[in-house]
C-alpha cells in the first residue's frame, strides 16, 4: 500500500491551479492586452528563479465518492524568486478568479506575503490588479474577518519599515489591494492599463451622482500627477524594469547597507559644461536635470515621482559606485518653490533615504515656500514644516550643494545636521530673495525716490551683493566655496570619507515611512 | 514627424523667438515663459521646421498647453 493515490490527487490540484481562472479567461485578460499574474511574475524576476508558495489553496469540489472533480485556486500567487540574483519576494492578485476580489485563502495568502517578507528579511513586490472585498453574495452565511482584527495592515507597517517595498498597479486596483499600492517605498502605474479607484464608476454614481469612467476616475492622467503613485510605466513590462532599478539602489533589509556597484565613471571626472549651467542673469531659469547626470555616475540616475510635487527632484543614483539619494529643485516649475505637494514629496524622499541609509545628496536652488492664496489654502507652511523637521531629525550624511537660491524657512529642507555644505559661485541665500524683500523692506525709501523702479533695482543690486556665498564661506556657515567642474570629485571623496558611518546607522529608523 | 512642445507649467509668454516656417536647430532656444518672476527658456528638442505657432508675446498660458511643432 502506497500514497500514490493522494500525490496523484497533490498533482491533479496543481496541475488545476496552474490554470488559474481557466481558459477563457486567460484569453480575456490577454485580449485586454494584460498579462496573468504567474505570467507577470515570469517577466519580473530572473529567469527560472521563481519557487512558488501555496498552489494547493483553493476550494477543492469532490464528488459523492470523495474524489476530486474540479478544484478552484486562491486568487493570490506569491513565491520566492530572484531579482539581479538577490532573492525577493513577490505576490499578486489572480484577476482571472473573481476579478481578484479576495477569496478567504488568497487573502491569508497575501497577508502572509507580507510577514514573510519581514521574517526572511527580503524585499517585497506586489504585482496588483484587483479589487477589494464586496458586499458578498446573499447566500453567504459566515461573515469575513474585518479588517482591523487582526489588523491586516500591521505587517504592510512592518515591511515598510524593514524591507524594501516595491508594488505596481497592472490592471484596475481598487479597496485594499490599492491600499497596499500607495504604502510602498516605490509604486509604479502602467498608463495603458491600469487604474487606482478607491470605488468604481457604479459605486461612485450610486453615492455621489458622479458619472465618470474608470480611466477618468482614476486613470495614468489622475494619479501620476497626484502622488498616488512615484511613476509612470508606458506598459507592464516598463514597470517591471522600474521595479529591477530601483531595488538595485537598495539593500535586502535595513540591517544591511546598500550595495555599492563597480564603477568605471572617473571619481574625478570634471564636466566643463557645469561653469556656465546656471546663467548669471538672475532670473533666467536652467535645466536642474543636465547638471545632476553631469555628476552622478553615469547613467545612474533614476528620478522618482517626476510627475508631481514638480518643483522638487527626487531620485536615487551612484557616486563612484555607492548608492545615494539626489534632491534637488527644478526652477523651471513654479521657480522651484516648496509646495505643499513639493513638501510631501520632499519628506517621504527623506524617510526613503533614512530607512535605507542612503546618504543624501541635496542640489539647492529653493527660492522658498510657495507663497499666494492657492499655497495658504493648501497649507503649505505645515507640509513644508513637515519636511524641515523630518530633514532635522535625519541621520544619515548630507551633502548640500548651494547651487543657486537659497532662502527662507525652506531652505532648511535641503540641510542634513551636520552635512557637509558646498556652494557653487552662482549661490544666493539669506531670509528670502531680494526680488520680494525689497520691495517690502524699503517701500517707503522705495516710493518716496524720484525714480522708484531705478531705486528698486539699485537697493536689489546692492542686497543681492549680500547675498554672495563669499561672506558665508567666510564664516564658515558654507564649508567650500567651490568650482562647479569640481562637483562631483570633491563629492566622490565625501562619500570615502563618510563610509565608517554607515554601518553605525544599521537597523530601522527612528521614524517610519507612512504613505 | 511632427515634434509637440507643450508648457510644462503655467505662465505668462514672455518672449517668442521663432515664427512658423523658421528652420530651428536642436538647443535653440524658440520661446520664454515667465512664471513666478522667473524666465523659463524651452530649447527645441530636434532640429526641423516650425510648423505651428500656439502661442504669443503676452499669453497667459497653463500648463498641458500645446505650444509649438516641428516638422
Amino acid at each position: 500500500m502506497t500514497w500514490k493515490d493522494e500525490v496523484d490527487d497533490i498533482n491533479r490540484r496543481r496541475e488545476l491551479a496552474s490554470r488559474q481562472g481557466g481558459e477563457q479567461a486567460i484569453a480575456a485578460q490577454h485580449r485586454k492586452g494584460r498579462l496573468t499574474i504567474r505570467e507577470r511574475i515570469d517577466a519580473l524576476l530572473d529567469p527560472e528563479t521563481f519557487q512558488e508558495l501555496g498552489m494547493g489553496a483553493g476550494e477543492a469540489e469532490l464528488g459523492d465518492d470523495g474524489a476530486l472533480k474540479d478544484f478552484s485556486p486562491a486568487n493570490y500567487v506569491l513565491g520566492f524568486g530572484k531579482i539581479g540574483g538577490r532573492m525577493c519576494l513577490v505576490g499578486g492578485e489572480d484577476f482571472t478568479l473573481k476579478g481578484g476580489s479576495p477569496s478567504t485563502a488568497g487573502l491569508r495568502k497575501s497577508v502572509y506575503t507580507e510577514k514573510l517578507a519581514v521574517k526572511y528579511r527580503v524585499p517585497l513586490i506586489r504585482l496588483h490588479e484587483g479589487a477589494g472585498g464586496s458586499v458578498g453574495a446573499p447566500k453567504t452565511k459566515s461573515l469575513s474577518a474585518p479588517v482591523f482584527e487582526p489588523h491586516r495592515f500591521r505587517s504592510v507597517g512592518e515591511a515598510l519599515a524593514s524591507v524594501p517595498v516595491a508594488s505596481a498597479a497592472l490592471g484596475a486596483v481598487a479597496g485594499m489591494p490599492a491600499a497596499r499600492l500607495v504604502a510602498s517605498h516605490f509604486s509604479v502605474m502602467s498608463t495603458s492599463t491600469a487604474q487606482i479607484l478607491i470605488a468604481g464608476p457604479a459605486v461612485v454614481q450610486r453615492a455621489m451622482g458622479e458619472k465618470k469612467t474608470k480611466e477618468e476616475l482614476g486613470g495614468a492622467g489622475v494619479h501620476t500627477k497626484n502622488g498616488t503613485v512615484d511613476n509612470a510605466s508606458e506598459d507592464e513590462t516598463d514597470a517591471f524594469v522600474q521595479i529591477r532599478r530601483f531595488l538595485s539602489y537598495l539593500p535586502q533589509h535595513v540591517w544591511e547597507l546598500p550595495p555599492v556597484a563597480t564603477c568605471d565613471d572617473p571619481a574625478d571626472r570634471r564636466e566643463e559644461a557645469l561653469l556656465d549651467i546656471v546663467p548669471r542673469d538672475r532670473r533666467r531659469a536652467f535645466d536642474m536635470r543636465k547638471a545632476l547626470v553631469l555628476i552622478v555616475d553615469d547613467g545612474s540616475f533614476f528620478e522618482i515621482g517626476r510627475g508631481y510635487g514638480r518643483s522638487q527632484i527626487t531620485g536615487l543614483a551612484r557616486m563612484n559606485g555607492q548608492p545615494v539619494g539626489v534632491w534637488a529643485n527644478d526652477g523651471r516649475y513654479l521657480a522651484g518653490a516648496m509646495t505643499a505637494d513639493g513638501a510631501h514629496k520632499a519628506r517621504r524622499f527623506i524617510e526613503l533615504c533614512e530607512t535605507f541609509h542612503l546618504p543624501i545628496l541635496s542640489f539647492v536652488d529653493e527660492p522658498g515656500f510657495m507663497i499666494g492664496s492657492q499655497a495658504e489654502k493648501e497649507a503649505t507652511i505645515r507640509h513644508g514644516a513637515n519636511a524641515v523637521l523630518t530633514a532635522a531629525m535625519s541621520s544619515v550624511p548630507w551633502a548640500s550643494i548651494m547651487v543657486r537660491r537659497s532662502f527662507g524657512v525652506a531652505q532648511a529642507a535641503h540641510y542634513g545636521p551636520d552635512g557637509y555644505v558646498l556652494a557653487w559661485p552662482s549661490a544666493e541665500t539669506g531670509a528670502l530673495p531680494v526680488e520680494g524683500g525689497v520691495a517690502v523692506a524699503f517701500h517707503r525709501e522705495i516710493a518716496q525716490a524720484e525714480d522708484p523702479d531705478a531705486k528698486r533695482r539699485e537697493l536689489e543690486e546692492m542686497l543681492a551683493a549680500k547675498q554672495s556665498p563669499f561672506p558665508r564661506a567666510e564664516a564658515f556657515s558654507v564649508h567650500e566655496l567651490i568650482d562647479p567642474r569640481q562637483t562631483r570629485p570633491m563629492l566622490c571623496r565625501w562619500v570615502e570619507r563618510i563610509q565608517p558611518l554607515l554601518p553605525q546607522l544599521l537597523g530601522p529608523s527612528g521614524f517610519p515611512v507612512r504613505p | 514627424m511632427t515634434t509637440l512642445i507643450e508648457l510644462e507649467t503655467g505662465g505668462s509668454v514672455w518672449k517668442v523667438l521663432v515664427k512658423e516656417g523658421d528652420d530651428v536647430t536642436e538647443g535653440q532656444t524658440l520661446f520664454i515663459m515667465e512664471v513666478m518672476k522667473m524666465e523659463v527658456p524651452y530649447d527645441s528638442p530636434v532640429t526641423g521646421r516650425i510648423s505651428a505657432l500656439h502661442i504669443a508675446e503676452g499669453d497667459v498660458a497653463e500648463e498641458g498647453q500645446p505650444a509649438v511643432e516641428i516638422g
